[in-house]
């Protein structure tokens, strides 16, 4: 009897757990939305923001990422869901998608063949584990594609979303200085450059400074996530 | 509340294309992703005419605008990697930035460099 009172009484807290580890993370991400759009900071940008402040209080008040995730899992639940929506910006730009589709496919395929070879030798000539390896690999598409990678390659997911966010983040930051460098100027260099090295952080950091220069991140994104996703596991088969 | 449910079923019909895209990976061994499979199969499916966009903007729309709130969790997870970038994980976090910068210059420069010989051929 007593037994079936203690079960109960931790599925109730478990259910209340979740409940407001959704809610919290809906509502910190709804408060951080208009002061990025104020501020306009890659520090203030949700994903960076309201990732760090979660931690935080996770930190503070000793809870385990897996009891965060109680809840958490019900908001990864979209992720899917959210990559099969990306048909949309691919069917709405398509027409430009047409008349650029040379220039498009090269440069994103150049960039997908960059990123997997530059992460998967530098990595292994440092003597990095297979496991970390394997995880830097698809670190240039977005969280949800390189999770699916991850899964394909069987390296840990959570490392893999590590890098993902790292190479988000850290693009968005540098690159108004990679375009100076490489002297990128129109529009449709920098949204290639952006989306296949960034993916959905990039984007949306694009998607700050140009209209077109975020439509086109999309797309390069949306690319690169098929290309990387033929890329990653070949070239591990080859060369790890 | 329709425009609730119409939302609903929108991720529905998005989580079934989820779903068939996971199976036929199965079912051919493929190393794409389900959720890729997913999005071309909706692509095609926009294209041919089979599907029309109206029947699930509104969800889809959504789900785009709020990309980066499904990736938090997910990314939360970092928490449990602190230890490994001290000392020499240092130069993990090294090396994925200048991978980054290599993708970004590269790429976006051969981009360039063939959209404005494609505009000089079409003067």
């Amino acid at each position: 009897m007593n037994s079936w009172l203690a079960e109960r009484k931790r599925r109730m807290n478990e259910i209340m757990i979740g409940i407001i580890a959704i809610v919290a993370t809906v509502a910190i991400y709804l408060l951080i939305l208009p002061i990025h759009k104020k501020i306009q900071s890659p520090f203030t940008q949700p994903i960076v923001a309201v990732s760090a402040i979660i931690i935080l209080f996770l930190f503070l008040l000793d809870i385990p990422y897996e009891t965060y995730m109680i809840g958490g899992q019900w908001i990864e639940f979209l992720m899917g869901p959210a990559v099969v929506a990306l048909a949309l910006p691919l069917y709405k730009h398509y027409d430009m998608l047409k008349e650029y589709v040379k220039p498009i496919l090269v440069g994103v395929t150049i960039g997908a063949f960059v990123g997997v070879t530059t992460g998967l030798f530098m990595a292994k000539a440092l003597g990095f584990d297979r496991e970390v390896i394997l995880a830097i690999v698809p670190k240039s598409v977005t969280t949800p594609v390189a999770i699916s990678i991850g899964e394909t390659l069987g390296g840990s997911l959570s490392l893999t979303a590590v890098f993902v966010v790292i190479a988000g983040v850290s693009g968005s930051i540098i690159s108004p200085l990679i375009f100076k460098l490489f002297k990128l100027q129109g529009p449709l260099g920098r949204g290639i450059g952006m989306g296949s090295a960034s993916h959905a952080i990039g984007t949306a950091a694009s998607m700050d400074r140009n209209a077109l220069e975020g439509s086109v991140s999309s797309i390069a994104m949306i690319i690169s996530a098929i290309i990387v996703s033929f890329f990653a596991p070949l070239f591990v088969l080859l060369f790890l | 509340m329709t425009g609730v449910l119409r939302i609903i079923t929108h991720i529905f019909f998005l989580y079934a294309l989820l779903l068939i895209g996971n199976v036929l990976q199965e079912i051919f061994h493929l190393f794409i992703p389900g959720s890729v499979i997913g999005m071309i199969l909706l692509f095609l499916l926009l294209k041919l005419g089979i599907m029309k966009l109206k029947w699930l903007e509104e969800g889809t729309s959504l789900l785009l605008r709020h990309l980066t709130l499904f990736f938090i969790p997910v990314t939360i997870g970092f928490m449990e990697y602190l230890e490994l970038f001290k000392g020499r994980g240092l130069l993990l976090l090294i090396i994925t930035v200048i991978s980054t910068a290599l993708v970004m210059g590269v790429g976006g420069a051969v981009s360039e460099q063939l959209a404005r010989r494609k505009e000089t051929q079409n003067e």
